[in-house]
């Protein structure tokens, strides 16, 4: 699935790393522990959080995530944003809580790093 | 007995291991002219076979054993000073000795301890056949260390691992970590991932690289309360990353190595640490990585990545 087409589900609003649209989407995963992310993405991961400090963005840097899809229309400050676009770096707003953002991407044929076909 | 050290033919893999770096530093040792009957007393309360006989300045002038104060119980000499009984011709080890020099001498004599001087022959430590097991585990294996023994190497320049000298001054890449600036956690660990990448290392190992640079940083700033540094040295096979810090140092290793246990504040768990996997994630990504603590005095991490 593509970027943008990820978006339409989500009715989500693109922050940052707007030239990523038409990039392919493959897995997901969700979390709001910097660790759990550390431990268990995988690369091009693209992360269902709650968490909007710089951290996020930097975890998600270290870790050749995609992007980050930021739940329930969280206010997210500009440190956060700015150094995802220094890095052309995806962030994805959407209104949606956590779990209904999950369900909906897994809906959609979106599957997790422990379901991810090989 | 018949444990033979059949370790010989791997001798040349541990020359960079010194006799210094295994031996123990804290040694019982005896005067010639303190009584043999205490020498017994001695080796039975600390459960040990052997023990050193120093002058007053420390120079290795013998050793008595267990055998010794078996002949003297059976010809009664218990009363007798530890200088009638003790070799005088002590089988030593030099502390510049290598781990390979170590396993000869003990092929080559039967005994179970050698000590260990200096070239000025003064006794600096002993080296038991636990000890060398300790130097190979050292070297083989991921091993977590929290003793006052190996302390002692703590924010040395050399390879806690493989013994190797690495000069802090000549590391290829180097970030300070800023005393409690949560904020900027994990700033290292991302400039060193793309140093790397400018260097043309393989994406999945600086992948790695970075989780547990990022994990070790973020330990540092959430726990040390002192400050703190990134060391990068990149070798032909391998790159090794130290991160060193003068904090608090890990008050039980042992808890730290499981998932889950952590000591972290709520402020630091808001920022999405602090879940307990910090060391456990080091470990997973890394090929080697040993951690030496010390309350009070810091801690000094050290992970290899091996490039091939």
């Amino acid at each position: 699935m593509k970027v943008k087409e990820m978006v339409e589900i989500l009715q989500g609003e693109v922050l940052t790393g707007h030239s990523r649209l038409e990039e392919e989407v493959s897995i997901i995963g969700a979390a709001d522990m910097m660790s759990d992310i550390l431990a268990l993405s995988k690369p091009r991961m693209v992360v269902v959080t709650g968490h909007t400090s710089p951290q996020a963005v930097r975890t998600g840097l270290v870790t050749d995530l995609m992007g980050l899809i930021i739940v329930r229309g969280k206010q997210i400050p500009s440190a956060t944003l700015e150094l995802a676009q220094q890095n052309n770096f995806l962030i994805i707003k959407t209104q949606h809580f956590m779990y209904s953002c999950c369900g909906k991407l897994y809906a959609a044929g979106l599957r997790g790093a422990d379901e991810q076909q090989i | 007995m018949s444990n033979k050290f059949k370790l010989s033919k791997y001798a040349e893999l541990f020359q960079d291991i010194k006799a210094s770096h295994i031996m123990t530093r804290d040694v019982i040792v005896l005067t010639p002219e303190k009584k043999i009957s205490l020498a017994k007393e001695l080796m039975r309360i600390n459960k040990i076979s052997g023990i050193p006989v120093v002058d007053q300045e420390k120079h290795l002038i013998g050793i008595i054993s267990i055998e010794d104060i078996i002949v003297a119980v059976e010809f009664r000499r218990l009363g007798e000073p530890v200088r009638n009984m003790m070799t005088a011709e002590v089988i030593g080890l030099n502390e510049e000795d290598t781990l390979s020099d170590v396993v000869e001498k003990f092929e080559t004599y039967k005994y179970g301890r050698f000590p260990v001087v200096d070239d000025g022959g003064v006794l600096k430590g002993i080296i038991s056949r636990e000890d060398i097991l300790n130097g190979l585990l050292e070297k083989f294996n991921i091993l977590y260390v929290h003793d006052k023994k190996r302390a002692s190497t703590l924010n040395t320049e050399f390879s806690i691992i493989t013994g190797e000298t690495l000069k802090f001054e000549e590391a290829e890449f180097h970030y300070t970590i800023a005393v409690n600036d949560i904020e900027n956690a994990g700033t290292g660990a991302a400039l060193l991932k793309q140093f790397l990448l400018n260097k043309g290392i393989d994406q999945e190992i600086t992948r790695r690289v970075g989780i547990v640079t990022y994990e070790a940083e973020t330990n540092v700033v959430i726990h040390s309360k002192g400050s703190g540094d990134v060391y990068c040295f990149i070798h032909e096979d391998r790159i090794i990353v130290q991160v060193v810090d003068n904090g608090v140092g890990i008050e039980d290793l042992e808890k730290a190595m499981k998932e889950g246990y952590s000591t972290a504040p709520d402020y630091v768990r808001e920022l999405g640490f602090g879940a307990g996997m910090g060391i456990p994630n080091m470990k997973r990504f890394s090929d080697k990585l040993v951690i030496l603590s010390e309350k009070n005095v810091g801690t000094q991490v050290e992970m290899i990545f091996f490039l091939s």
